[in-house]
């Protein structure tokens, strides 16, 4: 009627065992409507009385398979790509210029030396995937143990495109069956990764390995029938309560959750900082880039930014980290900020109150810096940072909590005085301020290797020695 | 002379108060915005600083007053800390910056709890109304013991209506506590002033209401977050907020029997569901049947399903059970001295001291009639409550309504009106999204009520 532009439905690709399904039957969402194949729930699942696709393939079949689809995905020559991020630009709130370059820079994460980097650090070797690897154990025995396939459900989060890649990456990688539940912030990355990998290798046992669809998340008729220990091994869910709760109820024995769980990320910044213009300036920088990953739809984008100084040194910092935050970044973008109206109304409560906040910048694109003397009651989201000052750091330990994922701090130095303490208190990941956005596929995620989960462990024993 | 603001409060008197031309009325109401926006603006702090940042100097159209209206989380907008660490004077200064009245008056000397402010603020003869928001944090908001006695006239010939005018002469039974600064006690006591019976007005309970007591709960759930809540002190928390609404079986029984003595006069019952759903399975113990209430009765259901679980079929079970009763609905909210009320034919009436301001979603833009199809458009509620003497009476809400801009509503008196389909804008983007971001809500379990 009025206000909300109807717009033109975007079409999803359903992808099933590699197979591309292109009708559009079945309409979803209002302002970002969309269609999708109707869903045929039969092919979805792989029968236990036969192994998955690719569950004796070589290693280096696989890792051949997965570089060649990340130099295609680089190429683009099918532009499948492109048109995922067309059509991604409708139903994906990030702004399309972050989408352009994350699409660019997504073929690069197949490199085979990232791929084996994961391997060896997760997995503790590639004997493990190839085939069985043997230990004596205390008591004489001769043993072995393998990283078996197994059959997965991801429920994946939308909000950066790497998650759908690095999802097909790590199944891939442990030569599992996969079914892909598609989030509705990111409709097109998943399938047109997938699509490329169909292009390299038709018809491949890895191909055949996976499925991508879309359906409503929570929608009881298809998960009660899908998320049943006969058909899948483990349940793989990024984000909060609202997603897994569903999945809760039918997880138990025989079917494995696996959490990527919500998470906060934070910045402690040291009174060093306020030593120089250089330096200021250089801290300034890092915490803007920090606070933009992925125009802080990411997990590990700072929110929170605790610094030592006085009223005066934090309102500086302030001012120079607002016009940091608008400097041109890989992940972020001065898009004019769509800030749903609760946060709207938080900024502009504390923007008229101006006897205990400083409010910095606007809804123009460039990012929002709130300064208070204890944390605004809010979570500060889409490009907003609340910077609070403390007399020590270790104040804000008090901050840090199981939500935690990232803690930057600056400089350099302090790390290490402060990182036993920051991890006891449920924070997993500890940075040198401006690296909360680096990823390097390898190393633990959210507290744990997930190749190492994403398998199952099995066993090989012998009798004891006589 | 009364000013226009007035005449337009008093009209609210004139048997057609809900019917009057929009065009006879809108030029009334913007010059009554006109002069309480200057008025305001130099008694308000806050709203001077939004007209400057603004740059609106003089309301001229309706459109001006639209940068000028308030989110309701302005009236929560404090530092938690004044409250965690006791700072009186703080919270003080705070209100008076969103607050016509000048607030030093009030000795905050020796206050234990937020409770005990805004006793003091009564002594000082600042009415002050408290509200809880899902986060825990509490609203505060400003009114003078005139605003309030407007209200009750307000209420004098706006409730009940079309159906029922009050008269004073009705047992009145309030399934709420009596005694409370919040906006629900404050409307139960109103009703009861224009509705009740001398000496037959009847409360759920004369527990007051504590805010601090909801402040306790919120601040238990920081401390869970942060991993500072022992346990036995979480269970002992859940373990007494159920025994307190264990504690009104009693009160129920006995507020049951007093309704079915009552049950064939007109008596007036205003609750929420829980305690309607009450009262009802009380009746039927005690061997009443559905539907046997004097039809001129006056009865109001609120929402507050929160926390308590309630069969599926719960609206439908007191629905039956009231049987043919008036209802006389209104639509309004704790920032809303005027609420709107409901035709005969379901639409929402505004009365004449209640400038309408219909917003596009994004709360920027005046909706008008060119906006309509078929007369109609959807939109965010907003309004210019001009009763309010105590501080600023333009808020925006978060409420999707649809308008209707014709002439005429369909019950025949004249519009613009509010359809019945009141909800909530939902946030920007899909309900499915997915991302990794999140806060520390989603790892505190269900042991508290929120």
């Amino acid at each position: 009627m009025s206000a909300v532009a109807t717009r033109e439905p975007t079409t999803v690709v359903h992808i099933v065992k590699g197979e591309a399904v292109f009708d559009a039957e079945v309409r979803y969402g209002t302002a970002t409507p969309f269609l999708t194949p109707r869903l045929d729930l039969d092919p979805l699942v792989w029968p236990r009385s036969e192994p998955g696709p690719a569950f004796n393939l070589p290693l280096d079949e696989i890792l051949d398979v997965l570089v060649a689809t990340g130099d295609r995905l680089t190429r683009d020559p099918d532009r499948l790509l492109m048109e995922a991020l067309e059509r991604s630009t409708a139903t994906n709130p990030l702004p399309r210029d972050i989408l352009e370059r994350a699409y660019a820079n997504l073929g690069a994460m197949f490199a085979r030396e990232r791929l084996l980097f994961q391997i060896e650090q997760e997995l503790g070797g590639r004997d493990v995937l190839d085939g069985w690897r043997e230990v004596n154990t205390p008591s004489g025995r001769r043993c072995a143990i393998r990283a078996c396939p197994a059959r997965m459900i991801h429920v994946i989060a939308g909000n950066a495109p790497g998650v759908a890649a690095s999802t097909i990456m790590r199944s891939a990688l442990t030569r599992g069956a996969a079914l892909i539940k598609l989030p509705s912030n990111d409709l097109h990355t998943a399938p047109a990764v997938l699509r490329t990998m169909a292009q390299v290798a038709p018809g491949h046992p890895l191909t055949r390995s996976f499925s991508a669809v879309y359906w409503r998340g929570g929608d009881a008729g298809v998960e009660a029938a899908l998320f049943q220990p006969q058909y899948f091994d483990k349940l793989i869910a990024w984000g909060g309560e609202s997603t897994i709760r569903s999945a809760l109820k039918t997880i138990g024995p025989g079917l494995e959750l696996i959490s990527f769980d919500p998470k906060t990320s934070i910045s402690l910044i040291g009174r060093e900082a306020f030593e120089s213009e250089n330096t200021l300036l250089e801290a300034a920088d890092r915490a803007a880039a920090d606070a933009t990953v992925f125009n802080q739809q990411a997990c590990s984008s700072s929110r929170f930014q605790f610094v030592e100084g006085d009223t005066k040194q934090l309102r500086r910092f302030c001012e120079l980290l607002q016009q940091r935050m608008a400097a041109p970044r890989l992940t972020a973008s001065n898009a004019p900020m769509h800030l749903p109206s609760d946060l709207r109304d938080e900024i502009s409560a504390l923007r008229a109150m101006d006897d205990f906040y400083d409010v910095y910048g606007d809804e123009g694109g460039s990012g929002i810096v709130v300064r208070s003397d204890e944390p605004v009651g809010f979570q500060p989201d889409h490009k907003i940072v609340n910077v609070v000052g403390v007399q020590r750091l270790e104040d804000a330990l008090d901050q840090i909590n199981v939500a935690t994922q990232t803690v930057g701090i600056y400089p350099e130095q302090r790390k290490h005085a402060l990182r036993d303490a920051i991890v006891y208190a449920g924070a997993q990941r500890v940075v040198s301020l401006g690296a909360a956005g680096a990823v390097d596929h390898g190393l633990p995620h959210d507290g744990f290797r997930p190749l190492d989960r994403l398998v199952r462990w099995v066993n090989d024993e012998a009798l004891p020695q006589s | 002379m009364t000013s226009i603001r007035e005449q337009l409060l008093d009209m609210i008197e004139a048997p057609n108060a809900f019917d009057i031309p929009r065009t006879e009325l809108e030029d009334m109401q913007l010059t009554a915005a006109r002069d309480l926006f200057k008025e305001r603006r130099g008694q308000i702090r806050i709203l001077d600083k939004r007209a400057t940042d603004t740059g609106i100097g003089e309301i001229r159209t309706f459109d001006d007053l639209v940068p000028l209206l308030f989110a309701h989380t302005v009236y929560k907008s404090y530092p938690p800390s004044f409250i965690e660490q006791g700072r009186w004077d703080r919270m003080l200064q705070w209100l008076g910056t969103l607050s016509v009245p000048d607030v030093k008056n009030t000795d905050v000397q020796g206050v234990k709890d937020v409770d005990e402010w805004i006793d003091r603020l009564n002594a000082a003869g600042h009415v002050i109304l408290a509200t809880s928001g899902t986060t825990g944090k509490n609203s505060f908001l400003l009114q003078t013991q005139e605003d309030v006695d407007r209200r009750r006239f307000y209420f004098r010939h706006a409730k009940g209506w079309p159906y029922v005018k009050p008269n004073q002469d009705r047992p009145f039974f309030a399934l709420g506590p009596s005694k409370g600064p919040t906006s629900a006690v404050e409307t139960y006591h109103l009703h009861a002033d224009v509705f009740g019976r001398p000496g037959q007005k009847y409360f759920l309970s004369d527990e007051p209401i504590r805010i601090s007591e909801i402040s306790r709960l919120a601040a238990l759930r920081k401390r869970m977050s942060e991993g500072r809540a022992s346990p036995s002190e979480v269970r002992a928390t859940a373990e007494e907020s159920q025994a307190r609404f264990k504690d009104m079986t009693a009160r129920i029984e006995e507020l049951t029997r007093l309704i079915l003595e009552h049950r064939h006069e007109p008596i007036y019952v205003s609750g929420q569901y829980a305690q309607h759903m009450m009262i009802l399975e009380c009746a039927h113990a005690m061997g009443a049947k559905d539907g046997e209430f004097h039809p001129d009765s006056l009865v109001h259901i609120g929402g507050g399903v929160k926390n308590v679980v309630l069969p599926p079929d719960y609206k439908e079970q007191v629905d039956r059970f009231w049987g043919k009763v008036h209802r006389a609905p209104t639509y309004g909210m704790t920032e809303m001295a005027q609420a709107l009320v409901r035709c005969e034919a379901g639409r929402y009436h505004r009365a004449p001291g209640l400038i309408m301001l219909i917003l596009d979603q994004a709360g920027e833009r005046l909706l008008t009639p060119a906006d309509a199809v078929d007369g109609m458009a959807v939109g965010r509620m907003g309004f210019l409550d001009l009763l309010y003497e105590g501080r600023w009476g333009g808020i925006i809400s978060g409420d999707k309504v649809t308008v209707d801009f014709s002439e005429r509503c369909p019950c025949g008196r004249h519009g613009p009106t509010l359809l019945d389909n009141i909800s909530r804008f939902s946030q920007p983007g899909e309900d499915d999204h997915i991302g990794c971001s999140g806060t520390l809500e989603a790892y505190i379990r269900g042991a508290l009520p929120s």
